[in-house]
């Protein structure tokens, strides 16, 4: 127990120094410092958000339309800039391997976890903001929005949990994987009601993990209207051997990982 | 106690895999130092890294049954993106040492004054030194890994790493790469010599340097 303890509070005090570095190396101590991390999420959600409201008049789905795109649109943010923090996450730390305290996963985590705070801050800031404005409605059920947000970010997390040893391992990969994340906007959920689409495109969505997450979120903010499609099993028979595999793809590259 | 079993280690290269290390068996007792000798492109740094734990062996196994410091060379253990005093906050906190020591030991043995508001990237190779040095020595380790940098930067710079790390720690061991053969027959207690990826183990110093001269 004594030595589980022990091992527990390294790997905390790694963890924190690890994001300490991540944020001085990104954002400096300059101006807002890290307050940064949220400012990109947040201008591609408004200015999204603003288009679609210009585009197609203030409601959609029977909803507030610009509460629809940005709680569609800072979920799906999060996946692509995670995805992309995470290729070379290894080579480019390649140093902090000079500590063995330090394992690669935490270097994942940490990249993870950084981009993860910074898009839940920029999206509970801008619901605060649209809300005393009148844009964002009071959630229907908070429960049910965390629980949707914790299975879009676990699912997530098993996939840059891939893609950061593959990106290592391929250079093809690599120059790819930029590209792919453009084909998660379908997928992703973010811009429709699952339970609006014709059956056999719903039923094709739902293959998708992250679709039941924005559901369950969707449901959180705007209540029974929007006929929520989800399941609680299905996205977790993807996300737990997704990250069983990405585990044992970082303990292949750890073993053959070159350092200067 | 650290014990090396059968270390193998190999790179891609151009055709296949080079073999830098072959089967490498050694130990090393508590409070011993020990002199890796042997022509550049041995396998000095790339054993010593296995040791450190940085790289992970091909096959082989390593025995840590003393605290290991990382190896202490002109890259690595720190963060050329972050200044002397980042990186002295982020050892500390790594290894849950209490910052204002650090900072007090890197500021007193280093000298290097306002350099280490600097990022590290901006620093000679001197500077380097004087930093990988005083960040490893902040942290007490039962054992040093010294990647030729021992030797660098200037007399009063050598004067103070021989008393840091030769008489203030007069009992914790080492494993130093040098090519200075004075400071090696001063003050290694045994020699090993690398060569076509095997290690020689020579119990005496001054053996060693006479079969390296050899060679």
């Amino acid at each position: 127990m004594a030595s589980l303890a022990k091992g527990w509070d390294i790997q905390m005090r790694v963890i924190k120094a690890l994001m300490l570095r991540e944020l001085t190396t990104r954002f400096g101590r300059e101006n807002i410092g890290f307050l940064w991390i949220m400012a990109e999420p947040l201008l591609f959600a408004v200015l999204v958000a603003l288009l679609w409201r210009a585009m197609k008049g203030p409601l959609e789905y029977g909803v507030d339309i610009v509460a629809f795109v940005i709680s569609g649109y800072i979920p799906l943010v999060l996946f692509r800039s995670s995805v992309q923090r995470a290729v070379n996450s290894f080579t480019a730390n390649g140093g902090l391997m000079y500590h063995r305290q330090i394992n690669v996963i935490d270097l994942i985590l940490v990249r993870f976890l950084i981009e993860f705070i910074g898009h839940m801050m920029a999206y509970l800031f801008i619901a605060l903001v649209l809300g005393t404005l009148g844009f964002f409605p009071i959630p229907h059920d908070i429960g049910f929005l965390m629980l949707g947000w914790s299975y879009y970010a676990a699912f997530t997390f098993a996939v840059v949990l891939v893609v950061a040893p593959l990106s290592e391992m391929s250079d093809v990969f690599e120059k790819i994987v930029g590209v792919s994340t453009y084909l998660m906007i379908p997928f992703s959920g973010g811009f429709y009601l699952v339970g609006s689409l014709y059956p056999d495109a719903a039923a094709v969505v739902l293959w998708s993990p992250p679709v039941h997450g924005m559901e369950m979120m969707r449901y959180g903010i705007f209540g029974p209207s929007v006929d929520p499609q989800y399941d609680f099993l299905y996205p977790l028979l993807f996300i737990v051997p997704c990250m069983a595999l990405g585990l044992v793809l970082c303990r292949n590259v750890r073993r053959h990982l070159v350092i200067e | 106690m650290i014990i090396c079993q059968d270390i193998h280690k190999s790179y891609k290269a151009a055709h296949g895999r080079h073999e830098v290390l072959k089967g490498i068996n050694l130990s090393v007792a508590k409070g011993e130092r020990v002199a890796l000798l042997g022509r550049n492109g041995a396998g000095k740094s790339t054993l010593i890294k296995q040791i450190g734990g940085v790289e992970l062996p091909d096959s082989g196994r390593i025995i840590r049954c003393m605290t290991t410091s990382w190896p202490i060379g002109f890259n690595g253990g720190f963060q050329g993106s972050l200044t002397g005093y980042d990186n002295a906050r982020f050892i500390a906190r790594i290894y849950g040492r209490p910052y204002a020591d650090m900072r007090e030991f890197v500021e007193d043995f280093t000298e290097l004054g306002g350099a280490l508001k600097q990022e590290v990237k901006t620093y000679s190779s001197g500077m380097r030194a004087r930093l990988a040095f005083a960040l490893s020595l902040a942290i007490e380790f039962d054992c040093y890994l010294i990647d030729e940098v021992i030797l660098v930067g200037d007399q009063n710079f050598q004067r103070k790493c021989q008393q840091e790390l030769f008489e203030n720690r007069a009992d914790s061991a080492m494993i130093i790469i040098s090519h200075d053969m004075n400071i090696i027959s001063e003050y290694c207690s045994k020699g090993v010599i690398l060569n076509n990826g095997v290690a020689e183990i020579h119990q005496t110093i001054q053996d060693a340097i006479d079969c390296y001269n050899a060679m």
